[in-house]
């Protein structure tokens, strides 16, 4: 039950670090507005978590925990008094910001956009062109089109592609 | 609410869905999302609305600039709450409000409201009941003397004596009580040490006979014992009897948790073996393994757990991992001696994981949980405590 359940060491507390900061900074500036602040609130959480030396079962906990810290640090900022004395929001705003669904929805855009940057970013140039207007409901032909290439081209670069994400995208057919 | 943690294969999932060029994606989750926002959702990924800002991050550069602030960390000792495993909600609390910003962070609405707070944190005592009945009350300050033990007010010990009753008619027993806001440690005439949490009465007898199953009974409450071996005993075995369970040693270190109106007894091994008899089943123990006994169906189950978490009563402290607001409460309203409301609007089994030290005030404790942003409100009135 509490296997897993190690320390983190510098080394991969970098590592986590790398993985999951610039989508939190992200998230934060739906709420802050303000890129610099977020970046300082994430980095706050950083430092305390490896200060409580707190440990997580998985890594899907782990991630859940800095998302739902993040946004606790958020709104205990947009609620603290240096805050409100700027006035940015009304308080009525505030509610919209604190419902599930919108740390939910939000936390998933900005950590899916992650997860499909990283994935394209593996990819030789033509084929991430190709992955990116797919994504964007390109059809094969509009994408030949665009990218003044056969549509059988389009389809090869689509195989390399599924090929080098193979690990990625067999996440569909294990569950 | 609580699915923070399903972030990851959430959007693995729709990432892979749109990577394939798959038209429907299957959230796995729908209830969290209605159809507008899931159609905003994807089209806010699709257009990589977040991408622009996401490219402005250089987590390197920050990583070296976050690095020279990390030191070897070190246990937390402050009130820290959030949930565990899946389906717990996680909560943020109080070390971070307090670390960079605590002045500025005071919340302004639902501002807590203390009327006369007459909630105290519970100290060392207990009240000793003799043989024939008479009471004697233990606490700081009140030495008691009697010819088989001493107490200094915070604990009593029994003399190992060589007069020992040679059969079982001859024992002599003391009960000891300790009320709600009380705790007490003792060692008993054949070494063995037992520490007793708020709300706890043990029977023992004065001195055991000679080579004969030491046998003590947890009428209610909770216990740690560290059993003195049986080879310094004849080979006597150690047996600790409720109403619901026997636990039989022959030296090793365990805690039993059997409250008065609560539906589980708890047996929680920390070291050797022990074995647990509930009517005619009987479970094996090894370190680290807990017993949770069900009163109602009498149903046995074996978990591993984290002794520390279990045990760290003892040593002053409580360290709550994942266990819910409502068993949270119920601990500290033991402690505190106090009677806790928690109002309907909120959700009591929301887990938490905190660790605090027993010597903290109350409010201290409630800021926590109240900087957690998952209560609203709290009010103490007297020795009365709503959670709102």
């Amino acid at each position: 039950m509490r296997e897993g359940k190690t320390e983190y060491t510098f080394k991969s507390y970098k590592k986590l670090f790398e993985n999951l900061y610039p989508q939190l900074c992200v998230f934060a500036y739906k709420y802050l507005n303000d890129l610099e602040l977020s970046k300082d609130l994430v980095q706050e959480v950083f430092l305390k978590v490896w200060e409580d030396k707190i440990t997580f079962q998985s890594e899907n906990h782990e991630t859940g925990f800095f998302y739902k810290a993040v946004k606790n640090k958020c709104l205990n900022y947009l609620k603290s008094k240096r805050y409100k004395a700027t006035e940015r929001y009304e308080l009525t705003d505030l509610e919209d910001y604190d419902t599930e669904e919108f740390h939910i929805s939000e936390a998933v855009v900005v950590e899916t956009t992650a997860v499909i940057e990283n994935a394209i970013n593996t990819l030789p140039e033509k084929a991430a062109k190709v992955i990116r207007l797919s994504i964007e409901d390109y059809t094969n032909n509009e994408i030949a089109n665009e990218l003044s290439i056969s549509v059988n081209t389009v389809k090869d670069h689509k195989k390399v592609a599924y090929r080098k994400l193979r690990n990625l995208l067999s996440f569909l057919t294990i569950r | 609410m609580g699915n923070f943690d399903k972030i990851r294969p959430i959007s693995k999932k729709i990432a892979a869905s749109l990577i394939k060029g798959e038209g429907a994606v299957d959230m796995e989750n729908p209830e969290i999302f209605d159809e507008e926002a899931k159609g905003q959702l994807l089209t806010d990924i699709k257009k990589g609305a977040r991408l622009d800002l996401l490219n402005q991050i250089d987590a390197e550069q920050d990583w070296k600039a976050l690095e020279r602030h990390l030191k070897p960390a070190r246990k937390a000792s402050k009130f820290w709450v959030y949930g565990a495993a899946a389906s717990m909600v996680i909560l943020i609390a109080l070390g971070i409000v307090l670390s960079k910003m605590d002045e500025e962070q005071e919340l302004e609405f639902n501002t807590p409201r203390i009327i006369n707070n007459n909630i105290e944190v519970g100290t060392d005592k207990a009240t000793l009941t003799l043989d024939d009945g008479s009471e004697v009350t233990l606490e700081k300050g009140q030495v008691y003397k009697s010819k088989t033990s001493s107490s200094n007010g915070e604990e009593i010990v029994y003399q190992s004596t060589t007069d020992t009753p040679v059969s079982h008619d001859q024992i002599v027993f003391n009960t000891l009580t300790i009320p709600r806001g009380g705790q007490f440690y003792m060692v008993l005439s054949d070494g063995t040490r037992v520490w007793l949490n708020s709300e706890t009465q043990l029977k023992y007898p004065v001195a055991f006979v000679k080579g004969q199953i030491r046998e003590v009974e947890l009428i209610y409450g909770e216990a740690y014992f560290d059993v003195s071996p049986s080879t310094d005993h004849n080979g006597a075995r150690f047996k600790v009897a409720n109403a619901s369970q026997n636990v039989e040693v022959l030296g090793t270190e365990f805690n039993i948790k059997a409250y008065k109106g609560e539906a589980n007894v708890y047996t929680t091994l920390v070291e050797g073996k022990v074995n647990v008899q509930v009517g005619d089943e009987s479970k094996v123990l090894v370190p680290n393994e807990q017993l949770n006994l069900n009163l109602d169906t009498q149903n046995l189950t074996v978990n591993l757990v984290d002794i520390y978490n279990e045990t760290s009563w003892k040593e002053g402290v409580f360290s709550f991992e994942g266990m819910s607001l409502k068993d949270i409460m119920k601990v500290l309203s033991r402690w505190y001696d106090m009677n806790v409301t928690i109002e309907n609007s909120i959700d009591a089994e929301e887990r938490f994981i905190g660790t605090f030290k027993k010597n903290s005030s109350i409010e201290d404790i409630l800021i926590a949980i109240h900087s957690t942003n998952f209560i609203n409100s709290y009010e103490v009135n007297d020795k009365s405590l709503t959670i709102k």
